[in-house]
This record gives C-alpha cells, structure tokens and sequence, in this order.
C-alpha cells in the first residue's frame, strides 16, 4: 500500500467505509488548530469532525498524529518545530493534510510528543521529525527536522512502537526479550533510565535496562515520565516522580497485585485500567482542582521524601461501572466506559473536559457526544492531548 | 499556588518571543524575559491560561545586563533543517 503518495483519496477510504462507519469529535485547547475544526479557538463542546477512517491517533502538546486504517498518516495542529513532518514550517495547519515518507511502507505506529513526532513502518524501521533540541529525534545530533527522517540507529532492528513525551522518546522492540526498550532525549529526569548524571540528554538511542526476560507489550511517555506495561499485566514507571515520590533513573515496578491492560501517563498523574476494567491513578495532586489555588493549597500531599511509591488510588464516582479505555492530557483524564460512555475530569480551563464549561472536575463526569445513537455495537476510544480530547467512535457494519 | 519549580537551564531561549520558555500544560508556554529576570522576577506565566511557574535562577547571572548566562542557554535555538 502506498504511503508516500497522495493517492486518490476517495477510492482507498471508500473501501474501508464500506465496512466501518467512524466518527470522531474534538475539543477543548485550540488555538494551534488541534481540533481540526478548520478555526483557532478552544471548543468547550465535543465538534463532531470529518477525518478519514482511523485505526490510532495519537494527541500532543498541540498537534494531532493520526494513521489511517490503510497504514498513512495525517497531521494537523502546530507545526513550529517541524512536528507535523510536511517539509515545511507552519506556525498551525488547520485541517489534516497528509505526511510523505522516504519510504513506501505503511506505517503501523505513530506517536506525538511536546513537539516532536515518532513513525513506525510495517517493516521495523523508525522515523521522527519536530524539535530535535534534546536529543528527542535520536539521530546523534540536536537538529530539529521538518520531515520525517530515518533515525538510523534502528536500521537493521525491529522497530514496534514508539512514544513521545515532552523532551524525549522510547522505542520499543519486535521479538526482543533482551535488549527491547530504548530512550533518547532529555534524561535529566531519569526518563530514558540510568546514565551520567552530568548528562543532561542524549541524542543516541540508549537501552533502558531492568527488562531482562520481561515480554514488554506496550511503552508511553509524557511530561518526563515514561512506563511500559508486560504481557502479564505489570507496569513498569521510570523518569519524572509523581507528586509525593522521586524521581526514578531505572524502571520500577508497580508493587501492586493488579492485573494492568492500559496505561495513560500525564504530566503529574497516570491513569491504570485492569483487566477487571477498573481505574487507579497515581499521583493526581492537582487533579480537578489546579485552576483553584485555595484548594491547591488545602489538598496538598504531605512532604514525602521518604514515601518510596506513589499513592495509587481507585477513581471514584464509577460506581462499579467497567471501563474500556483512558487517556491522560497533560492535567486531565478521559475514560471510555463499557457501555460506550465518555467520561472526563481534571483540569478544565480550556474546555479539555467538553462539557460546556472551564472548570475543574475532581469526578468522572458524562461527556455528551451525541443524541439518539444507541453505543450497541460500537466501539469508543479517547485520545487526550495537553489541553485537549478526541473521542472516536467505530461501528462495524457487517460484523 | 506556582505549577511547578523550573530550573532557568530547563527553559528554552525563544528568540521570536525574546523570552526563556517552559511548555504549559495546556499547550502554549510559560514565558519570562532577560528584562523581568534582571528585575529579580521569578514567576513565569502562560499567555493563555492562569498558570505560572517559579523559575529558580541565580540573580547574579542576570545582574547589570551583563551576559554571563550565555553558558546556561540551552540549545533550543536551532534552524529547522528542511531535509
């Protein structure tokens, strides 16, 4: 399939509408043109969007990465580090437009950063583009790109994921149990593991040791954070602490007995979702109540120099009701419950919440997407960026 | 109440806002210039939200418009590379 040309649209999305109806909305920041809604203006309602079929999106400081169903990309949102990758520097681009590759493989993973981009061909190969100032592009040098360039390190490796946080990356490896998580970027932290701490980021890709014949799935990164997840259900967590915890230069793992099929990171919390489909978060401190500086005050964690791990806490207001996704912006938090219910909360001053208002949310609350449409069917995602929410809802038309 | 403490050497020189930056959690960047800091300012605020940050600086680096901080500015101020 081709990804490096702009093939007639029509014809390639046609195919997959015949099986697939999606929609997707926006909302919350949006004066980088994130939303995609075509204006620069922050939306404190969920706008329901035009896109292509999308099988991943992946949101950022400001901008949007998404891979369509056929293994091509589309950005849209600000572009002025070069993170949007289409050869040129724009302040914002309002509408997605597609990202030419050297190559022509699909691509099958994608990943936003603060400012930078990550791409993951079918073939193993990576690619980044954006503000390269730390490191974060991983090609041995500080030069920020506008394209999408091979990061040449993994050339002759497997390349499964990647995951963007503010000022670094980790890539994950296909059928690797050694030598299968690697970091670039600022480490000051400890985001992409031990290294010299005079060092303050690395622009090769380094191995982030402490997953020796542990079969990782999955890695995330933002803010500083990062964290990957086993086949059995462990979470592992490096970098930036969560309030109330220091920071960690090797991986460590979440001492809980919990099964964890997802992880969401923030920028000061992370969401976990089990696979009984309950939710905890660690950290939270200013969760739902940042933009009061009275409460701020009021809730502060106790000084924890000594406390060793972060405080994991069931999210309250579910009421037993299962969830099936979350997602993590930098200070709220989204889930999608099983009955295909979005629900947000956390900080809301842009309206990341979308529902209807700027406040803060300190409880799962209802985000009304639409009217009349029973969720029988369907299956709903959510993708948080800094300080703004897609939903995206797909129904199979012949199951 | 501050966001969060940012070390001067973690925020980047932005030459177009002539001004030292540190991302904002809602996606546009806390800001504060030489000016402000050589007047001992140390909260850095977001444009387009109610977010500040304290920077932690050494007042003497930025005394008397002298430019010794030169060795603290990050790398941030590279061309993009059209490639």
């Amino acid at each position: 399939m081709e990804v490096n040309e702009d093939v007639p649209e029509a014809h390639q999305e046609g195919d997959e509408e015949e099986e697939q109806q999606q929609q997707v909305w926006s909302w919350g920041a949006g004066t980088d043109g994130q939303l995609g809604t075509g204006r620069l203006q922050d939306e404190l309602l969920p706008q329901p969007l035009s896109l292509p079929a999308v099988s991943l999106l992946s949101c950022g400081g400001a901008h949007v990465v998404a891979l369509s169903s056929g293994g091509r990309v589309l950005t849209w949102g600000r572009g002025s580090s070069g993170q949007l990758g289409h050869g040129e520097v724009v302040n914002h681009c309002l509408k997605p437009k597609p990202v030419t590759f050297p190559v022509s493989f699909p691509i099958t993973h994608v990943s936003a950063g603060w400012s930078h981009s990550g791409f993951v061909s079918d073939t193993g190969r990576l690619f980044t583009c954006g503000d390269g100032s730390f490191g974060q592009l991983g090609h041995g040098d500080f030069s920020s790109h506008c394209c999408p360039v091979e990061v040449l390190y993994f050339a002759s490796k497997n390349v499964g994921q990647v995951a963007c946080g503010m000022r670094h990356s980790l890539v994950l490896l296909k059928g690797e149990i050694h030598s299968q998580v690697y970091g670039f970027g600022s480490c000051k932290r400890g985001q992409i593991g031990s290294h010299d701490v005079r060092m303050k980021s690395v622009n090769i890709p380094q191995v982030i040791d402490g997953f020796k014949n542990i079969d990782i799935v999955s890695i995330s990164a933002n803010g500083d954070h990062s964290a990957a997840l086993s086949a059995d259900g462990s979470l592992y967590y490096w970098g930036r602490g969560f309030p109330g915890s220091p920071d960690y230069h090797s991986p460590a793992q979440l001492d809980s007995s919990l099964v964890i099929k997802q992880v969401a990171l923030g920028w000061n919390h992370s969401l976990i979702l089990t696979d009984a489909g309950e939710v905890s978060m660690l950290g939270g401190r200013h969760h739902g109540i940042l933009s009061d500086p009275e409460k701020i005050g009021k809730n502060s964690f106790p000084a924890v120099a000594d406390r060793r791990e972060p405080a994991l806490e069931r999210v309250p207001g579910l009421d037993g009701v299962k969830a099936v996704d979350i997602s993590a912006g930098a200070e709220h938090s989204a889930l999608v419950t099983e009955d295909g219910l979005t629900k947000t909360w956390g900080w809301g001053e842009h309206g990341q919440l979308g529902l209807g208002d700027t406040r803060d949310q300190i409880l799962p609350q209802n985000v009304f997407l639409d009217q009349g449409q029973s969720n029988g069917g369907a299956r709903c995602r959510v993708y948080c960026g800094s300080g703004f929410t897609y939903a995206i809802r797909t129904r199979n038309l012949f199951p | 109440m501050s966001y969060d403490d940012v070390e001067i050497e973690d925020m980047e020189w932005n030459e177009e806002l002539q001004a030292y930056t540190y991302p904002c959690p809602c996606g546009d960047l806390f800001q504060i210039t030489k000016d402000e800091l050589r007047l001992g300012e140390e909260i850095a605020r977001c444009p387009s939200c109610s977010l500040y940050i304290t920077v932690i600086y050494n007042a003497e680096d930025f005394a008397d418009g002298s430019d010794k901080n030169k060795s603290l500015q990050p790398s941030g101020n590279q061309a993009v590379a059209v490639a």
